[in-house]
Protein backbone atom coordinates (compact mmCIF):
# COMPACT_ATOMS: atom_id res chain seq x y z
CA UNK A 1 0.00 0.00 0.00
CA UNK A 2 1.22 3.29 -0.77
CA UNK A 3 0.46 6.74 0.45
CA UNK A 4 0.23 9.64 -2.10
CA UNK A 5 -0.73 12.96 -0.55
CA UNK A 6 -2.19 14.97 -3.46
CA UNK A 7 -3.41 18.41 -3.09
CA UNK A 8 -3.72 18.18 0.24
CA UNK A 9 -5.54 14.85 0.49
CA UNK A 10 -4.11 11.44 1.64
CA UNK A 11 -4.93 8.44 -0.96
CA UNK A 12 -4.06 4.94 -0.08
CA UNK A 13 -3.47 2.93 -3.06
CA UNK A 14 -3.12 -0.83 -3.87
CA UNK A 15 -0.17 -0.23 -6.08
CA UNK A 16 3.65 -1.35 -7.40
CA UNK A 17 5.62 1.55 -5.60
CA UNK A 18 7.48 1.30 -9.08
CA UNK A 19 4.58 2.52 -10.92
CA UNK A 20 5.15 5.86 -12.52
CA UNK A 21 3.42 8.44 -10.56
CA UNK A 22 1.71 10.18 -13.77
CA UNK A 23 -0.33 6.87 -14.04
CA UNK A 24 -1.36 7.19 -10.27
CA UNK A 25 -2.35 10.23 -10.46
CA UNK A 26 -4.27 9.95 -13.53
CA UNK A 27 -5.11 6.25 -13.96
CA UNK A 28 -6.21 5.93 -9.95
CA UNK A 29 -7.06 9.50 -8.63
CA UNK A 30 -8.84 10.83 -11.91
CA UNK A 31 -6.42 14.06 -11.88
CA UNK A 32 -6.19 13.99 -16.09
CA UNK A 33 -4.45 17.28 -16.00
CA UNK A 34 -1.22 16.25 -16.14
CA UNK A 35 -0.76 14.69 -19.25
CA UNK A 36 1.45 11.83 -20.77
CA UNK A 37 3.90 13.68 -23.39
CA UNK A 38 6.96 10.52 -23.44
CA UNK A 39 6.82 8.59 -20.51
CA UNK A 40 10.35 9.45 -20.58
CA UNK A 41 10.86 12.81 -18.91
CA UNK A 42 11.86 14.43 -22.03
CA UNK A 43 8.98 16.74 -22.81
CA UNK A 44 7.76 17.88 -19.33
CA UNK A 45 3.76 17.56 -20.08
CA UNK A 46 4.10 15.64 -16.85
CA UNK A 47 5.22 18.12 -14.62
CA UNK A 48 3.86 18.41 -11.22
CA UNK A 49 5.28 19.45 -7.85
CA UNK A 50 6.37 17.25 -4.91
CA UNK A 51 7.60 19.53 -1.94
CA UNK A 52 7.31 22.67 -3.89
CA UNK A 53 9.73 21.42 -6.55
CA UNK A 54 9.20 20.33 -10.25
CA UNK A 55 8.83 16.60 -10.69
CA UNK A 56 8.41 14.78 -14.18
CA UNK A 57 5.63 12.40 -12.86
CA UNK A 58 5.87 9.71 -15.80
CA UNK A 59 9.79 9.34 -14.32
CA UNK A 60 9.29 9.62 -10.45
CA UNK A 61 8.18 6.61 -9.09
CA UNK A 62 5.07 6.65 -6.50
CA UNK A 63 7.19 4.90 -4.22
CA UNK A 64 9.61 8.02 -4.48
CA UNK A 65 6.69 10.28 -4.05
CA UNK A 66 4.95 8.55 -1.22
CA UNK A 67 5.08 10.41 2.24
CA UNK A 68 5.54 13.79 0.28
CA UNK A 69 3.64 16.97 -0.43
CA UNK A 70 2.33 16.55 -4.13
CA UNK A 71 0.89 18.80 -6.28
CA UNK A 72 -0.60 19.20 -9.39
CA UNK A 73 -2.47 21.47 -12.20
CA UNK A 74 -5.64 20.86 -10.25
CA UNK A 75 -4.77 22.04 -6.40
CA UNK A 76 -1.72 24.70 -7.32
CA UNK A 77 -2.45 27.75 -5.30
CA UNK A 78 -0.81 30.79 -4.34
CA UNK A 79 0.23 34.28 -5.50
CA UNK A 80 3.15 32.75 -7.92
CA UNK A 81 0.16 30.33 -9.23
CA UNK A 82 -1.81 33.43 -9.72
CA UNK A 83 0.31 35.44 -11.24
CA UNK A 84 1.43 33.02 -13.83
CA UNK A 85 -2.13 31.67 -14.89
CA UNK A 86 -2.85 35.43 -14.87
CA UNK A 87 -0.70 36.20 -17.76
CA UNK A 88 -0.75 33.23 -19.05
CA UNK A 89 -4.53 34.22 -20.08
CA UNK A 90 -4.26 37.46 -20.66
CA UNK A 91 -1.36 36.55 -23.35
CA UNK A 92 -3.35 33.80 -24.87
CA UNK A 93 -0.27 31.49 -24.78
CA UNK A 94 -2.04 28.21 -24.84
CA UNK A 95 -3.02 26.91 -28.43
CA UNK A 96 -3.38 23.16 -28.52
CA UNK A 97 -3.13 22.94 -25.10
CA UNK A 98 -1.64 19.62 -24.41
CA UNK A 99 2.25 20.57 -22.98
CA UNK A 100 0.62 24.10 -20.76
CA UNK A 101 0.27 22.33 -17.52
CA UNK A 102 3.43 21.50 -17.83
CA UNK A 103 4.77 24.99 -18.56
CA UNK A 104 2.52 26.45 -16.33
CA UNK A 105 4.10 24.12 -13.57
CA UNK A 106 7.34 24.44 -14.58
CA UNK A 107 7.42 28.34 -14.36
CA UNK A 108 5.56 28.50 -11.49
CA UNK A 109 8.86 26.71 -10.01
CA UNK A 110 11.42 28.76 -12.32
CA UNK A 111 9.40 32.04 -10.59
CA UNK A 112 8.89 30.86 -6.73
CA UNK A 113 12.57 30.55 -6.46
CA UNK A 114 13.78 33.38 -8.89
CA UNK A 115 11.29 36.38 -8.94
CA UNK A 116 13.36 37.95 -11.76
CA UNK A 117 14.27 35.76 -14.20
CA UNK A 118 16.50 36.70 -16.86
CA UNK A 119 16.42 35.26 -20.35
CA UNK A 120 18.92 32.85 -19.83
CA UNK A 121 17.09 31.73 -16.80
CA UNK A 122 13.98 30.98 -18.46
CA UNK A 123 15.78 29.16 -21.18
CA UNK A 124 17.68 26.84 -18.39
CA UNK A 125 14.68 26.65 -16.01
CA UNK A 126 12.17 25.96 -18.87
CA UNK A 127 14.40 23.94 -21.51
CA UNK A 128 12.94 20.56 -20.34
CA UNK A 129 9.17 21.30 -21.42
CA UNK A 130 8.65 21.21 -25.31
CA UNK A 131 5.64 22.90 -27.34
CA UNK A 132 4.95 21.40 -30.75
CA UNK A 133 2.92 24.81 -30.96
CA UNK A 134 5.53 26.58 -31.06
CA UNK A 135 4.07 28.82 -28.39
CA UNK A 136 7.80 29.52 -26.70
CA UNK A 137 8.26 33.44 -27.28
CA UNK A 138 4.53 33.69 -25.50
CA UNK A 139 5.49 31.17 -22.75
CA UNK A 140 8.50 33.34 -22.28
CA UNK A 141 6.71 36.72 -22.14
CA UNK A 142 4.18 35.54 -20.32
CA UNK A 143 6.86 34.27 -17.36
CA UNK A 144 8.50 38.29 -17.96
CA UNK A 145 4.90 39.21 -17.03
CA UNK A 146 4.22 37.32 -13.99
CA UNK A 147 7.50 38.37 -12.46
CA UNK A 148 6.49 42.22 -12.98
CA UNK A 149 3.16 41.48 -11.41
CA UNK A 150 5.20 39.44 -8.43
CA UNK A 151 7.23 42.32 -7.91
CA UNK B 1 94.46 8.57 26.07
CA UNK B 2 94.77 10.79 22.68
CA UNK B 3 96.58 7.77 20.88
CA UNK B 4 93.29 5.30 21.63
CA UNK B 5 91.33 8.18 20.36
CA UNK B 6 93.32 8.71 17.01
CA UNK B 7 93.07 4.89 16.72
CA UNK B 8 89.18 4.46 17.62
CA UNK B 9 88.72 7.11 14.75
CA UNK B 10 90.78 5.62 12.55
CA UNK B 11 88.84 2.18 12.99
CA UNK B 12 85.84 3.82 12.38
CA UNK B 13 87.20 5.61 9.32
CA UNK B 14 88.19 2.52 7.69
CA UNK B 15 85.19 0.04 9.24
CA UNK B 16 82.31 2.84 7.32
CA UNK B 17 84.58 3.16 4.41
CA UNK B 18 84.24 -0.83 4.08
CA UNK B 19 80.30 -0.38 4.97
CA UNK B 20 80.29 1.88 2.31
CA UNK B 21 81.81 0.14 -0.23
CA UNK B 22 80.36 -3.53 0.40
CA UNK B 23 76.99 -2.36 0.72
CA UNK B 24 74.11 -3.21 -1.99
CA UNK B 25 74.61 -1.26 -5.32
CA UNK B 26 70.88 -0.15 -5.08
CA UNK B 27 70.34 1.58 -1.50
CA UNK B 28 69.81 4.58 -2.29
CA UNK B 29 70.30 4.98 -5.94
CA UNK B 30 67.43 2.82 -7.51
CA UNK B 31 65.03 0.14 -6.84
CA UNK B 32 65.05 -3.20 -6.15
CA UNK B 33 63.99 -5.62 -8.65
CA UNK B 34 61.37 -6.45 -6.08
CA UNK B 35 60.04 -3.01 -5.96
CA UNK B 36 60.19 -2.69 -9.67
CA UNK B 37 57.63 -5.66 -9.72
CA UNK B 38 55.49 -4.00 -7.25
CA UNK B 39 55.54 -0.57 -9.27
CA UNK B 40 54.76 -2.44 -12.66
CA UNK B 41 51.91 -4.16 -10.86
CA UNK B 42 50.76 -0.74 -9.07
CA UNK B 43 51.08 0.62 -12.84
CA UNK B 44 48.75 -2.23 -14.10
CA UNK B 45 46.25 -1.63 -11.44
CA UNK B 46 45.91 1.37 -12.13
CA UNK B 47 45.31 1.05 -16.18
CA UNK B 48 42.21 -1.27 -14.79
CA UNK B 49 41.04 1.62 -12.47
CA UNK B 50 41.47 4.00 -15.43
CA UNK B 51 39.31 1.73 -17.48
CA UNK B 52 36.33 1.95 -15.27
CA UNK B 53 36.74 5.70 -14.28
CA UNK B 54 36.60 6.62 -17.97
CA UNK B 55 33.37 4.32 -19.09
CA UNK B 56 30.44 6.43 -19.22
CA UNK B 57 28.98 5.51 -16.26
CA UNK B 58 31.37 7.48 -14.38
CA UNK B 59 32.70 9.89 -16.88
CA UNK B 60 29.21 10.77 -18.40
CA UNK B 61 28.98 12.33 -14.67
CA UNK B 62 32.45 13.52 -13.82
CA UNK B 63 31.85 16.40 -16.23
CA UNK B 64 31.99 20.09 -15.97
CA UNK B 65 28.90 21.91 -16.30
CA UNK B 66 26.55 19.92 -18.09
CA UNK B 67 26.16 15.83 -17.74
CA UNK B 68 26.75 13.34 -20.55
CA UNK B 69 24.05 11.04 -21.30
CA UNK B 70 24.46 7.05 -22.32
CA UNK B 71 27.04 4.72 -24.16
CA UNK B 72 27.22 6.74 -26.85
CA UNK B 73 28.11 9.74 -24.25
CA UNK B 74 25.71 12.45 -25.65
CA UNK B 75 24.55 15.69 -24.14
CA UNK B 76 22.20 15.15 -21.93
CA UNK B 77 18.65 15.45 -23.11
CA UNK B 78 16.23 17.45 -22.03
CA UNK B 79 19.86 19.84 -21.36
CA UNK B 80 20.50 20.58 -18.12
CA UNK B 81 23.39 22.06 -16.29
CA UNK B 82 24.85 21.94 -12.83
CA UNK B 83 23.52 25.12 -11.37
CA UNK B 84 25.39 26.41 -7.82
CA UNK B 85 25.03 22.94 -6.15
CA UNK B 86 25.75 20.38 -8.72
CA UNK B 87 21.96 19.50 -8.84
CA UNK B 88 20.50 21.53 -11.21
CA UNK B 89 18.49 24.51 -11.47
CA UNK B 90 15.07 25.34 -11.13
CA UNK B 91 12.61 23.56 -12.70
CA UNK B 92 15.43 21.21 -13.95
CA UNK B 93 17.05 19.67 -10.94
CA UNK B 94 18.31 16.20 -11.11
CA UNK B 95 16.15 14.53 -8.35
CA UNK B 96 13.03 15.78 -10.98
CA UNK B 97 13.56 12.87 -13.01
CA UNK B 98 16.33 10.86 -11.05
CA UNK B 99 14.51 8.85 -8.20
CA UNK B 100 16.63 8.44 -5.56
CA UNK B 101 14.90 4.66 -4.55
CA UNK B 102 16.90 3.38 -8.03
CA UNK B 103 16.08 3.15 -11.67
CA UNK B 104 12.86 3.29 -13.11
CA UNK B 105 12.06 0.78 -15.38
CA UNK B 106 8.89 2.50 -17.46
CA UNK B 107 10.51 5.51 -17.91
CA UNK B 108 13.92 3.81 -18.50
CA UNK B 109 15.68 6.68 -16.21
CA UNK B 110 18.13 5.74 -14.26
CA UNK B 111 18.30 6.50 -10.25
CA UNK B 112 20.29 6.19 -7.05
CA UNK B 113 20.84 8.26 -4.25
CA UNK B 114 22.55 11.62 -4.19
CA UNK B 115 22.18 11.17 -7.74
CA UNK B 116 24.07 14.91 -9.09
CA UNK B 117 26.98 15.66 -11.49
CA UNK B 118 30.48 15.09 -9.16
CA UNK B 119 31.75 18.31 -7.38
CA UNK B 120 33.41 20.98 -10.39
CA UNK B 121 36.72 19.47 -8.79
CA UNK B 122 36.59 16.02 -9.69
CA UNK B 123 36.39 17.21 -13.38
CA UNK B 124 37.75 14.13 -15.49
CA UNK B 125 36.48 14.85 -18.91
CA UNK B 126 39.75 15.40 -21.14
CA UNK B 127 42.06 14.11 -18.66
CA UNK B 128 44.91 11.71 -19.66
CA UNK B 129 45.12 8.59 -17.59
CA UNK B 130 48.51 10.18 -15.65
CA UNK B 131 46.47 13.31 -14.95
CA UNK B 132 43.49 11.40 -13.85
CA UNK B 133 45.68 9.38 -11.76
CA UNK B 134 47.28 12.65 -10.10
CA UNK B 135 43.73 14.30 -9.36
CA UNK B 136 42.22 10.79 -7.92
CA UNK B 137 44.91 10.90 -5.32
CA UNK B 138 45.28 14.60 -4.96
CA UNK B 139 42.71 15.68 -1.63
CA UNK B 140 42.26 19.27 -2.63
CA UNK B 141 40.35 16.78 -5.75
CA UNK B 142 39.18 14.09 -4.60
CA UNK B 143 36.87 15.62 -1.70
CA UNK B 144 39.84 15.44 0.62
CA UNK B 145 40.23 11.54 0.71
CA UNK B 146 42.98 9.52 1.63
CA UNK B 147 43.66 6.55 -0.14
CA UNK B 148 42.39 4.70 2.15
CA UNK B 149 39.17 6.69 1.97
CA UNK B 150 39.04 6.32 -1.96
CA UNK B 151 38.99 2.72 -1.75
CA UNK B 152 35.70 2.96 0.90
CA UNK B 153 34.23 5.29 -1.74
CA UNK B 154 34.57 3.29 -4.42
CA UNK B 155 33.63 -0.24 -2.23
CA UNK B 156 30.49 0.89 -0.58
CA UNK B 157 29.41 4.43 -2.10
CA UNK B 158 25.62 3.62 -3.39
CA UNK B 159 25.88 6.02 -6.25
CA UNK B 160 29.29 4.69 -7.63
CA UNK B 161 27.87 1.35 -7.09
CA UNK B 162 24.70 2.26 -9.58
CA UNK B 163 27.73 1.75 -12.23
CA UNK B 164 27.19 -1.76 -12.19
CA UNK B 165 23.75 -1.59 -12.21
CA UNK B 166 22.63 1.03 -14.31
CA UNK B 167 19.01 -0.45 -15.61
CA UNK B 168 18.04 -1.66 -19.44
CA UNK B 169 19.58 0.09 -22.15
CA UNK B 170 22.76 1.16 -20.48
CA UNK B 171 26.03 -0.97 -20.25
CA UNK B 172 27.02 -1.56 -16.76
CA UNK B 173 31.26 -1.27 -15.71
CA UNK B 174 32.57 -3.84 -17.36
CA UNK B 175 35.21 -4.67 -14.59
CA UNK B 176 33.63 -6.10 -11.92
CA UNK B 177 33.07 -4.14 -8.68
CA UNK B 178 35.34 -6.70 -6.34
CA UNK B 179 37.45 -6.70 -8.88
CA UNK B 180 37.72 -3.05 -9.19
CA UNK B 181 38.58 -2.50 -5.89
CA UNK B 182 41.40 -5.40 -5.30
CA UNK B 183 43.05 -3.43 -8.38
CA UNK B 184 42.49 -0.36 -5.92
CA UNK B 185 44.14 -2.02 -3.64
CA UNK B 186 47.07 -2.98 -5.36
CA UNK B 187 47.38 0.60 -6.40
CA UNK B 188 47.53 2.09 -3.25
CA UNK B 189 50.00 -1.05 -1.99
CA UNK B 190 52.39 0.15 -4.47
CA UNK B 191 52.37 3.88 -2.99
CA UNK B 192 49.70 5.11 -5.70
CA UNK B 193 52.30 5.33 -9.02
CA UNK B 194 50.76 7.33 -11.78
CA UNK B 195 51.94 6.80 -15.25
CA UNK B 196 53.77 10.37 -16.96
Amino acid sequence: MITLNVNGKPHQLDINPEMPLLWALRDKLNLTGTKYGCGHGMCGACVVHIDGEAARSCSIMAGEAAGKKITTIEGVSGKVAEAVIGAWQRLNVVQCGYCQCGQIMSAIVLLSANKKPTDEDITLGMDGNICRCGTYVRIRRAIHEAAKALA
Amino acid sequence: MAETSVRSATLMAVGLTLAFALMPETAGTGPTSAQSTRQAESLAAWQEIATVLQHPRCLNCHQKDSPLQGDMRRPHIPHVVRGTDGHGVSAMRCGNCHNQMGNNPTSRTPGAPHWALAPASMLWQGLSSGELCRQLKDPARNGNRSPQALIEHMETDPLVGWGWNPGAGLEPVPVARKEFVEHMRAWVAGGTPCPK
